[in-house]
């Protein structure tokens, strides 16, 4: 008789906590990303934060090596298991949205934020692909053109405006010790060039910094390469890697690991700060804060700037199994918090009423943003045939590196005329 | 009758199948079902791969591959390398067993078994960071000794030249040491009475070796060629470590560059590649094996 009335009183109890209107169901968000210990760590304060407001509620993020986030998101969105939501660059979201047809269009959510104004007509047209807002855009990537200050100081030399400054200050780089080891073991310039991308990333940088509008490409889906002002900046930068000898030999070789191998371990002088770069090359174990950033060099006497390389973003599938609560924390990182949390943690927000104090002078330049900025252009929004032309461009330039020319000009010429040839094949 | 035949003969043994059954469905399940799921999305559009509808293309992604000029200079370019690899690697690793086999090597057997043998037993990605740094034409210790004895500088895995025969070097010293372990283990089964009975007939060293030896090694052989030719086919580890295909797609190797699709979500042609990779080495090493095999019946 006891028993069945205590099995009773526990049912009743169990019953009553379950279904009782008092009752909080704990609800958690999942969020996939690529950013490491700092993407977890401010996923996690701006979780907390979220919370305050919807008790009960959690987010938990998982950081994937980039290659393995493609295959995992798309594989969980097609087969209806998705997290919550997807965070990343711009163009990694279109080849998400391209594989299945299931990221969301946010127009609704962004207009439902009253607090916007800091988006520019940019950062919106970027995060739109075929007539969609694949993201909402939460963190501007600036990419800025570094070098170590002690050998600055070393050669006596300042931070170079100009490229014939670039070439003057690189030949110092690898012919005068600057870091004093007594051995020829350095370089000028710390550049990558081994796998598809790696070479045109490094040429987006120095074609935009230097106030050029596009690399390959035009919107009209104009090849651009052997305009006199395109060819002398593509020129320039195929002579870096070839005949000028700037860079190590096996730079031919480098992917992003090995380049930051000759950034961090003290063999290259000049190179690409980008700002999630900075907080950890502030680190006694990293550069220890001896470098400086500014713009990339001028080119025929063209303003010169920082670029913004792209626009980092979070999207929620269409099979999101918490559709509405995602949809309220993706409009939750536009916020103060999240934005400040976004941009002590990961080095990079869009919001510009943040406070940068308490931040390191170089973690202040990009935070800032005081310079001159110039965006990418974004083909790939354009031209849905861009990733395959620019491996073929890839190739060509890789080829041409291998074996250099004598006179790259006729190489300048003969590529173009291959990627008009191409591009009118994949338009069709 | 036959079949009564071969239903006795399984229940007689059905002490051992029921031991097998375990490990026969794991392969059946691990093995063989993700080729047939590899196969099956070689068949499907790339957008649609995974999703739990794909459409179906027929052989649209065949014959993609087979029209793209690169992947057919990479195939040729992946049986020329397997050809080179393979003959390198059985060449050493026969000449390396001769040597340690040798009555004329009296002390150090041991060590240059285990010399040889480590390399592959230790973990190929590790190994061939090694091989990249030593290869580095800015702080290799390989152009260091070159320059330090005179020598041109060696164009390691940064020059068209010569990234073939760097890579086809890291991968002997990962490699050798188990063919050669195989041809040692022939050499201890062989019938010595036969050397000796040539020795009594006046046969040179070179003659014993070559039509008395060397007939014997020839099970070791077999294994051998058909084991290479399939891990140098699909050669992948050491082109992702050292070279990332280049320069200039001089390493770009089939499996690297199936995996270089998969890398942009083109799914159906990637598994499509590896469908016509995975033909290749059925049929080379079936072929491989055909071939010494009726050698030998000769």
């Amino acid at each position: 008789m006891r028993l069945a009335q205590f099995l009773g009183a526990a049912a009743v109890a169990a019953a009553a906590a379950l279904a009782g209107p008092g009752a909080v169901k704990a609800q958690q968000l999942v969020i996939w990303h690529d950013l490491g210990d700092n993407g977890v760590a401010w996923f996690e304060r701006a979780g907390a934060e979220f919370a305050k407001t919807k008790p009960g509620v959690s987010v938990r993020s998982i950081s994937y090596p980039t290659d393995q986030w493609f295959g995992r998101v798309i594989s969980a969105i097609n087969t209806n298991t998705a997290p919550d939501l997807i965070f990343n660059n711009y163009e990694r979201v279109i080849r998400i949205q391209t594989q299945t047809k299931k990221v969301m269009d946010l127009r609704a959510t962004l207009n439902q934020v009253a607090d916007k104004g800091f988006l520019s007509e940019d950062d919106l047209r970027v995060a739109t692909f075929d007539n969609a807002m694949i993201i909402l855009p939460v963190q501007r990537v600036q990419m800025a053109f570094g070098m170590r200050q002690s050998w600055l100081t070393k050669t006596g030399e300042t931070f170079p405006q100009s490229w014939d400054d670039v070439k003057r200050i690189a030949a110092k780089f690898r012919d005068n010790d600057p870091d004093g080891n007594g051995r020829a073991d350095t370089f000028g310039l710390a550049l990558q060039a081994a796998k598809p991308r790696d070479l045109v990333h490094m040429l987006d940088l120095f074609t935009f910094g230097s106030g050029l509008r596009h690399t390959l490409i035009d919107p009209q889906g104009q090849i651009t390469i052997d305009r006199p002002e395109h060819a002398q900046v593509l020129e320039e930068f195929l002579k870096t890697y070839s005949q000028y000898k700037f860079v190590a030999p096996d730079t031919i070789n480098h992917s992003f690991n090995e380049m930051y191998q000759v950034i961090l371990g003290g063999r290259g002088g000049m190179f690409r700060v980008g700002d999630w770069n900075v907080r950890g090359w502030d680190g006694a174990n990293a550069l220890n804060g001896d470098f400086v950033s500014g713009p990339w060099p001028a080119f025929g006497g063209r303003p010169n700037s920082v670029v913004i390389g792209g626009m980092r973003g979070v999207a929620v599938p269409d099979n999101s199994p918490n559709k509405a609560l995602a949809l309220e924390f993706a409009k939750f990182l536009l916020g103060k918090e999240a934005q400040q949390a976004s941009l002590e943690l990961v080095g990079a927000a869009v919001r510009k009423d943040l406070n940068v104090d308490a931040l390191s002078p170089r973690q202040q330049f990009f935070a800032r943003a005081n310079h001159r900025l110039a965006a990418y252009d974004f083909p790939e929004s354009v031209h849905t045939f861009y990733p395959e032309l620019e491996a073929a461009f890839h190739r060509k330039l890789l080829a041409g590196i291998a074996n250099p020319p004598a006179d790259w000009k006729p190489f300048i010429a003969e590529t173009a005329r291959e990627m008009r040839e191409l591009a009118a094949k994949l338009k069709n | 009758m036959a079949l009564a035949a071969t239903i006795d003969l399984a229940w007689r043994n059905r002490v051992f199948y029921l031991f097998a059954a375990p490990f026969a469905a794991l392969t059946a399940v691990f093995g063989l079902w993700p080729i047939a799921l590899s196969i099956q999305v070689s068949f499907t559009a790339s957008g649609t791969a995974l999703s739990a509808a794909p459409s179906y293309v027929g052989l649209a992604n065949y014959a993609t591959v087979l029209a793209d000029p690169l992947f057919l200079a990479s195939m040729a370019r992946t049986l020329l390398y397997t050809a080179l690899a393979v003959v390198a690697n059985l060449a050493f690793a026969l000449a390396m067993a001769m040597l340690i086999d040798s009555p004329r090597l009296k002390t150090g057997t041991m060590f240059f078994r285990l010399a040889l043998f480590l390399p592959v037993v230790t973990p190929d990605v590790a190994g061939y960071v090694v091989w990249r740094w030593l290869f580095d034409r800015s702080f290799g210790s390989i152009n260091a000794a070159l320059g330090s004895l005179g020598l041109p500088e060696f164009g390691g895995i940064a020059s068209v030249d010569t990234v073939t025969t760097a890579i086809l070097i890291a991968e002997l010293w990962h490699h050798a040491g188990f063919y050669m372990t195989i041809f040692l283990a022939n050499l201890a089964m062989r019938d010595r009475a036969l050397e000796e009975a040539a020795a009594i007939d006046g046969a040179s060293a070179w003659q014993t070796w070559r039509h008395v030896i060397l007939p014997q090694l020839r099970p070791a052989i077999v294994v051998n060629l058909v084991y290479a030719t399939i891990q140098f086919l699909k050669t992948f580890t050491v082109v992702v470590v050292m070279t990332k295909g280049g320069p200039a797609d001089r390493t770009n190797f089939v499996s690297y560059y199936a995996y270089q699709l998969f890398d942009q979500a083109r799914y159906g042609e990637a598994t499509a590649m590896a469908t016509i990779l995975f033909a290749c080495v059925i049929a080379l090493s079936l072929g491989a094996f055909k071939l010494v095999d009726r050698e030998a019946a000769r």
